[in-house]
């Protein structure tokens, strides 16, 4: 008790100081909230924009720096950050204005020239941990550099992105994290910046770094944007472990507890008193895929029977304790086309119609199938979800199961080499956007290479991403969902929601847990 | 005396010397072990979220498409030059992890040593000198049960049945408060924190070391116990215990300054080959506490599959291991006149 007591003291002398220093400044400085403090179990890779794909790197940047655009909590259109405006002048062409007046935390002007030279050097410095795949639109096809005339800044206030190729998602690209403005006086064209050096434009400015413990940040004075922090510091503390996250949580030694917490752990939590779990929308993906190497799964009819038998209520109920919902198609609800094909074509779980499937196609009974998984990637629960996939297939009797399982490392080479018929695997998208569900998995072999071509389907993954009228390309992506509920190159299995534990006191999280997976600092106070 | 003091020199030297092939020999075992181990830095992070292509360019930039023979030769050159690089998943200098996160490691696993060693060896004596009774008994199964069970378990068992029933904290080295307010010069917190006179951080520090370093110090204590009991048990069949009782030398005095002195040589000894036994539970233990030491990063480079990082932390914690083996050598060869080299 005398540890929570002098760190509550501390803390609250702390905020006391915070809360000071805000008055005194403009836009984020007006941060008068008390420090609060918010436990994790995401690892860091690196606070440049440049060196870092991941969530923990992400969430850090997308409160330190400003990008030209902006998802607010609970939407899914962006909106201005950096940028008053950002607007396609052609399928191929962006033209975005600045705002007046942006500052780095460091006193240094924000001009279109920063925009310009923070992808130039994603670009060239090309990171092994980092990003600047996703800043394909603007890459020189045979370089690792920026493609000549990509960008122009023909004013301090203007940039002017030309596309490689039509694309309509590139707006959304525009908000992530990859895409943070930083310094140009600051930061190296050729080489990532250390952690603790650090100067962006948003909300927060990093006040301390310790790699793998804590960051410390505090509101940045000079920011007058709308992402207005309410707490003048934030402490992110980071864990190893979930164990010992959920311990900390329960005892009230972080405020927040934010990814990742199993299903059980959280059920356990809500019974806890002070302590809230709150469950937003999210967009994981957990599906099965078919290796269309292998001849036990090359017949159609076979996959077809698979989808047709899966009963995803129940594995949403039984191996995660009802925290993530069925899934019924390959693009998850909420996103702009989003059509449950799977369940229009197959409707509810019913092994006669996998059976009379199967029938048709003239195919033996039972179908022997190797199914694979791992338990090091994905949680603990995917051996659950494992097992109940291959009881529902075998009670069928229309197939016998085998398990197998493999460490996360050893799985990947085996799922691409064939050693499973139907395999596991877990996606988040970088991009709030259909086609981030669609483009990766599908286009020959996807990503997890399962060796699934279809000339039809990369035509129209073409014309969704320059189709620049909504409702048509709506319809592309419909167009493209029920040709995965036909072909069945993987079975949908479930959505994940954002899940952050709270305790009582904490306000403005429920606002922030949406599909983006931003947790937006900012916008979280304690009372 | 004179050959004493001629032979221990050349022992230390010799010893010092074999240092090099040591290394060599961990460092060679590591570097093939983890390219043996299904994975790659690139697949470990980003494995699951590019196409074959994309994971192979990758692998290219890290030089990790050469020739394993070719990645040797240039490792050996760079260690052979202490020069241990970066790591690869987070961009961080080796120095600075043993600088940065060593102090934890550290205060962890001499507050184990001397939990173990205050509770320990009395229990030891205690059990030796009333050998079968009830209370050895007692102790031995207690000395059994702590050597044996997992220190996760131990970990997990105080964290449910102590911490939370005392409010004690259970995880970290210190509030993030304290962390963020003491400057690190020694960067061993607990020091740090005492030299800016700041006793509320200090006093966060200690109560976040107590439940860690029980739990480590229980996994040492039962090791202590048996030692110290059966050297008891020996000292006390002695010639020089007998001659002393026959002296008429009071038996308190004849257990506490014959007996006992003599029963805690060996520990010494042991001391030294229970570093690397503290070092391995002080991984487990880091993890269950989510202490911020070396064991915590050598576990997430582990997994991360971060070459630079492995190979460099198990390089520093043999030439540790090493170095206190010499050390107690040294002192051994000083405080007992029969060792000779």
């Amino acid at each position: 008790m005398l540890a929570l007591a002098s760190a509550g003291v501390m803390i609250a002398s702390l905020a006391a100081c915070g809360g000071d220093e805000g008055d005194g400044g403009n836009g984020g400085g007006g941060a008068t909230g008390e420090a609060w403090i918010l436990g994790t179990t995401e690892t860091v890779t690196s606070l440049d924009p440049a060196g870092s794909y991941d969530f923990g790197s992400w969430n850090l940047q997308q409160n330190i720096y400003e990008q030209l655009l902006v998802i607010p909590g609970g939407e899914t259109e962006p909106v201005g950050d950096a940028a008053e405006s950002c607007e396609y002048t052609d399928p191929q062409t962006v033209e975005c204005t600045l705002r007046e007046g942006l500052t780095f935390s460091n006193g240094n002007e924000l001009t279109s020239s920063d925009v310009q030279f923070s992808m130039e050097r994603n670009l060239a410095i090309a990171d092994p941990n980092g990003s600047s795949v996703l800043l394909g639109q603007l890459k020189d096809p045979d370089a690792d550099a920026l493609a000549e005339g990509a960008i122009e800044t023909p004013d301090d206030q203007t940039v002017v992105f030309h596309l490689n190729a039509p694309d309509t998602t590139f707006l959304q690209l525009l908000t992530t994290a990859t895409t943070s403005i930083v310094d140009e006086e600051t930061f190296p064209a050729d080489k990532l910046l250390a952690d603790d050096q650090v100067v962006g434009s948003g909300p927060y400015k990093l006040s301390q770094w310790k790699p793998g413990e804590q960051a410390v940040l505090e509101a940045n004075e000079s920011y007058d944007g709308e992402r207005t922090p309410k707490s003048g510091q934030v402490f992110i503390q980071y864990f190893s472990d979930p164990v010992p996250l959920k311990q900390a949580i329960e005892n009230g030694e972080v405020d927040i507890a934010w990814r990742t917490l199993s299903p059980t752990d959280l059920n356990d939590l809500e019974g806890v008193d002070g302590v809230n779990v709150i469950k937003g929308e999210g967009s994981e993906f957990r599906y099965w895929v078919f290796q269309f190497a292998n001849k036990a799964v090359e017949d159609k009819a076979v996959r077809q029977a698979v989808a047709q038998i899966i009963d995803r209520d129940t594995i949403a109920q039984d191996a995660y304790d009802g925290t993530v919902e069925p899934s019924y198609s390959i693009v998850p609800p909420g996103f702009a086309g989003q059509k449950d094909s799977f369940q229009e074509k197959y409707g509810e779980p019913d092994p006669d119609a996998a059976k009379k499937l199967l029938a048709d196609a003239g195919i033996k009974t039972p179908v022997n199938l190797t199914l694979g998984y791992t338990p090091t990637r994905y949680g603990p629960n995917l051996v659950d979800e494992a097992n109940e996939l291959a009881e529902q297939l075998n009670s069928s009797g229309l197939f016998k199961v085998t398990i197998e399982d493999a460490e996360w490392e050893e799985y990947q080479n085996l799922y691409k080499e064939g050693a499973y018929d139907l395999f596991a695997l877990g996606w988040y998208p970088d991009i709030l956007d259909a086609d981030n569900y669609l483009t990766p998995f599908i286009r020959d072999g996807g990503f997890y290479a399962n060796n699934y071509s279809n000339d039809e389907v990369n035509k129209l993954l073409d014309e969704e991403l320059a189709e620049t009228d909504a409702a048509a390309r709506d319809e592309i992506i419909g167009q493209l969902q029920d040709i995965v509920a036909e072909d069945v190159p993987l079975v949908p299995s479930w959505n994940g929601q954002n899940v952050a534990v709270a305790r009582d006191g904490m306000e403005g999280v429920e606002g922030t847990l949406d599909p983006t997976y931003i947790f937006r600092f900012w916008e979280i106070s304690k009372s | 005396m004179s050959a004493r003091s001629g032979s221990l020199p050349r022992y230390v030297a010799q010893r010092l010397l074999l240092i090099i092939p040591t290394i060599w020999l961990i460092v060679t075992f590591v570097f093939i072990m983890l390219r043996v181990a299904p994975g790659d830095p690139v697949s470990a992070a980003v494995g699951g979220k590019l196409d074959e292509a994309a994971l192979d360019a990758r692998r290219a930039a890290l030089g990790l498409d050469r020739p394993l023979i070719v990645q040797y030769f240039d490792y050996l050159g760079d260690v052979a030059t202490f020069n241990f690089g970066q790591t690869i998943s987070d961009n961080r200098s080796l120095i600075s992890i043993v600088v940065d996160n060593g102090g934890a490691t550290l205060t962890l696993t001499l507050g184990a040593f001397l939990f173990a060693l205050l509770v320990g060896i009395p229990l030891g004596l205690l059990a030796g000198r009333y050998r079968d009774s009830a209370g050895d008994v007692g102790i031995r199964i207690f000395g059994v049960v702590t050597y044996a069970a997992p220190v996760f378990f131990i970990g997990l068992l105080m964290q449910l049945l102590v911490a939370g029933p005392l409010g004690m904290p259970t995880s970290d080295i210190a509030s993030p408060i304290t962390k963020f307010e003491v400057e690190p010069v020694t960067h061993i917190l607990l020091l740090d924190a005492v030299i800016a006179g700041n006793w509320d951080a200090a006093w966060d520090v200690f109560l976040h070391h107590i439940l860690p370093c029980i739990t480590l110090g229980l996994l040492l204590c039962g090791v202590f116990i048996r030692l110290v009991r059966v050297n008891v048990l020996q000292t006390l069949k002695g010639d020089y215990v007998e001659a002393a009782r026959a002296r008429g030398i009071a038996e308190k005095h004849v257990i506490r300054r014959h007996a006992f002195r003599n029963a805690l040589v060996p520990v010494v000894t042991v001391v030294g080959l229970m570093v690397a036994l503290t070092l391995s539970g002080a991984v487990l233990t880091e993890r269950t506490f989510n202490w911020p030491g070396l064991g915590t990063q050598l576990y997430n480079y582990l997994i991360a599959r971060d070459y630079a990082a492995v190979q460099g932390l198990v390089t520093f914690f043999a030439v540790v291991v090493v170095l206190v083996s010499l050390l107690i050598d040294i002192i051994n060869a000083l405080i007992d006149p029969r060792v000779r080299y």
